[in-house]
C-alpha cells in the first residue's frame, strides 16, 4: 500500500483504510475490551496464525474461575494477545506465563480482585530471549521492548476480558500497583554469576523457560558506596525488613539484583542460598518496632497492639531461605549498582513453565 | 464493518436473571439461625453479636455458626448443607474485601436457592462488587444489607455497636414480620 500515488495524489482507500483503523480502535473502547490504552483488532486469520504457534487445542481450557462462571481457552488467550499488541511468535510465551501463573494459589483464588491490586512478575529464560527480542538489561523493568511490554499486557488483557475482573467492578484494587501488567523481563544470564532463575524452578539452564508470581510492590536499593558483601546485604536486609509491608506472620519478597550487585557477592564467594541464608538471619525488626507501628505478631498473622508481650524478640521476615519465599534473579545493565526488591503477593509456587518450542524449528 | 473483530471475553449472551428468594419465615420465634463468617477481622465477632441479639430480642435461637475456609469462594456443597440441616435462616459475612464481598453475595444466593432467607452484611465500600457478583450468579437485583466502611479496625465495644445498629434490619430481611 503506498501514501502517495503516481499522480501525487492520496488514493482513497488508504484513507479509508486509516480511517477504519481508527474506528475499530474507538468500537473496542466502547466495548470495555481495553485497559485504556488503544489495542489491535483480531480477526479471525491473525488469531489463526497465533494459534498456528502451538500445538496446543484451540478449546483447550487453560485457567478458570469458577466462583466467577470464567473461564479461559487457549484461542481467547490468542484473541488477547492478538489485541495486546504481541506477534504470533510471541503467543508460546504468553501460554507458559499463563501456565505459571496458574500454579501460583493467589491467583485461583481471589487474588485478581483483592484491595492489594497484584500484579504478575514475568521472568524469561533461555535462548527465547534473544530469538524473540526480549530485553534482559538496561531499562529491564520497561517500558520500549515489544516482546515485554506486550507478553505482560497480554496477560492483562486475558484477566481482563475472559477472566471478567474488571477495575471498579470485581477487581477492587484501592490503589493497585506501579507498572501493572507490564512487569515482564528477561534474566541477564550472560551477566549473572549464578544458575538461571529458571533453575529454581525446576527447569535446566538453557531451556527455554517463564516463571512467574504476583507482586504487590518493588522499591530500588542504590547501593555504590561498598564493595563489602555483607555492608551491601545490610543495605538490602534494610529495605526488606520495612513494616509498611509486613501483614502476616512472614512474608516472601525477592531480589532482583543487578549484575553488579550480584558479581560483587559472588566474587565473596556467596551462591544465591548464600545470600538467602544471610538474608534469613537478618531481616526482621524487634518486635518493639512492629509494636511502634501498631502491629503485632499473634498466631500466625498481625494484628493490633495488646500487651507487653507484643514488645521484645525479634521477628524474622522470612519463613525460611527456600526460592519459594526468597527469589532471586539477575537483571538490568551492568552500568550501577542499583537493584530491586520486589513484594511477592503470597509466595512463589516455585515452578517454572517451559515455553514450547518453534513448531517449524525455525526462528519461531 | 466491525463484525470481523473477535470478542475477546468468551461470553455469548447476557445470563438471565431468575429471581431465587426463599419465602420468609412467618416469625423468629424459635426460628433456628445459621451463622457464616468468612475469616475476615471481625466478621465472626460481629455475626456472633448479631446472633446474640436475634436470640435476645426476637427469640430465634442460634444453631451453628461456621467459617469459609476460602474467603474468594462461594461456600462449598458441604458446608451449605450442615448449615441447611440445622438452620431455618442464614446471617452470613461481613464482605470486606474485593473478593469476599462478592462472594458473601453469592453466598446469599446460594442459600437463598437451598430454601432459607439469608441476610448477607457487606461493608458499603464493596457495594459495587458485591452486586456485580450477585449478577454473575443469575440474581442482580439480591438484596444484601451495608454496614460502614471499615469494619476491619473496629474495636470489640464498635463492633458490638454496628451489630446492634444493624439487628433490626438483619430480622427485617429474615422475616417480613420484623420489619
Amino acid at each position: 500500500m503506498t501514501a502517495i500515488d503516481d499522480a501525487g495524489q492520496a488514493p482513497m482507500d488508504v484513507t479509508d483504510a486509516l480511517d477504519a483503523a481508527h474506528k475499530s480502535i474507538e468500537y473496542m473502547y466502547e466495548r470495555g475490551w481495553t485497559d485504556g490504552l488503544p489495542v489491535v483488532p483480531a480477526t479471525r486469520e491473525l488469531v489463526d496464525e497465533f494459534l498456528a504457534t502451538t500445538s496446543r487445542p484451540a478449546d483447550e481450557v487453560i485457567g478458570q474461575l469458577e466462583h466467577l462462571k470464567r473461564q479461559v481457552s487457549v484461542e481467547l488467550a490468542a484473541v488477547n494477545a492478538v489485541m495486546a499488541g504481541c506477534r504470533p511468535e510471541y503467543f508460546p510465551v504468553v501460554l507458559a506465563a499463563w501456565d505459571a501463573l496458574m500454579a501460583e494459589r493467589s491467583t485461583v483464588g481471589g487474588g485478581w480482585q483483592s484491595t492489594s491490586g497484584p500484579a504478575p512478575l514475568i521472568v524469561v529464560n533461555g535462548p527465547v530471549r534473544e530469538r524473540l527480542g526480549f530485553n534482559s538489561t538496561g531499562g529491564v523493568f520497561g517500558p520500549g521492548f515489544r516482546a515485554n511490554a506486550t507478553v505482560a499486557r497480554a496477560i492483562g488483557l486475558i484477566v481482563r476480558n475472559a477472566l471478567g475482573v474488571v477495575p471498579h467492578v470485581l477487581e477492587q484494587a484501592t490503589q493497585g500497583i506501579p507498572g501493572r501488567w507490564a512487569m515482564c523481563i528477561a534474566e541477564n544470564e550472560e551477566e549473572s554469576p549464578w544458575e538461571p532463575f529458571s533453575v529454581d524452578g525446576g527447569v535446566a539452564a538453557g531451556s527455554d523457560a517463564v516463571s512467574t508470581t504476583l507482586l504487590r510492590t518493588s522499591e530500588f536499593v542504590d547501593n555504590r558506596n561498598t564493595d563489602d558483601p555483607e555492608l551491601l546485604l545490610s543495605d538490602f536486609a534494610d529495605t526488606l525488613s520495612r513494616t509498611g509491608s509486613w501483614l502476616f506472620k512472614h512474608a516472601s519478597a525477592g531480589v532482583v539484583f543487578c549484575p553488579e550487585h550480584a558479581q560483587l557477592l559472588a566474587k565473596a564467594g556467596m551462591s544465591k542460598d548464600d545470600v538467602r541464608t544471610w538474608l534469613l538471619e537478618r531481616c526482621g525488626r524487634p518486635k518493639a518496632d512492629l509494636a511502634r507501628a501498631g502491629k503485632a505478631v499473634r498466631a500466625g498473622n498481625i494484628g493490633a497492639v495488646r500487651t507487653e508481650d507484643d514488645t521484645g524478640d525479634f521477628e524474622r521476615l522470612f519463613a525460611d531461605n527456600s526460592p519459594k519465599n526468597l527469589p532471586i534473579i539477575v537483571a538490568g545493565a551492568r552500568n550501577a549498582g542499583i537493584s530491586m526488591v520486589v513484594r511477592v503477593f503470597s509466595s512463589w509456587a516455585g515452578i517454572a513453565a517451559r515455553i514450547e518450542p518453534p513448531l517449524d524449528g525455525g526462528r519461531g | 464493518m466491525f463484525d470481523r473483530i473477535l470478542d475477546p471475553t468468551g461470553l455469548s449472551a447476557g445470563t438471565a436473571t431468575v429471581a431465587t428468594s426463599a419465602g420468609r419465615v412467618p416469625t423468629l420465634v424459635g426460628t433456628r439461625v445459621g451463622l457464616l463468617s468468612n475469616t475476615k477481622k471481625n466478621a465472626a465477632q460481629m455475626l456472633t453479636e448479631i446472633g446474640r441479639l436475634l436470640e435476645s430480642r426476637y427469640g430465634a435461637v442460634v444453631t451453628i455458626q461456621r467459617t469459609k475456609p476460602n474467603v474468594a469462594w462461594p461456600v462449598d456443597e458441604p458446608m451449605l448443607n450442615e448449615i441447611k440441616a440445622v438452620s431455618d435462616v442464614v446471617v452470613a459475612g461481613v464482605g470486606d474485601c474485593g473478593s469476599c464481598s462478592a462472594s458473601a453475595a453469592a453466598d446469599g444466593i446460594a442459600f437463598e436457592r437451598a430454601g432459607l432467607p439469608t441476610a448477607v452484611i457487606c461493608s458499603d465500600a464493596f457495594e459495587v462488587t458485591a452486586r456485580a457478583m450477585a449478577e454473575v450468579h443469575g440474581d442482580k437485583d439480591f438484596e444484601f444489607l451495608l454496614t460502614p466502611h471499615p469494619v476491619a479496625v473496629l474495636t470489640e465495644a464498635q463492633v458490638a455497636q454496628r451489630a446492634e445498629d444493624l439487628a433490626a434490619v438483619v430480622a427485617g430481611r429474615l422475616c417480613e414480620a420484623a420489619r
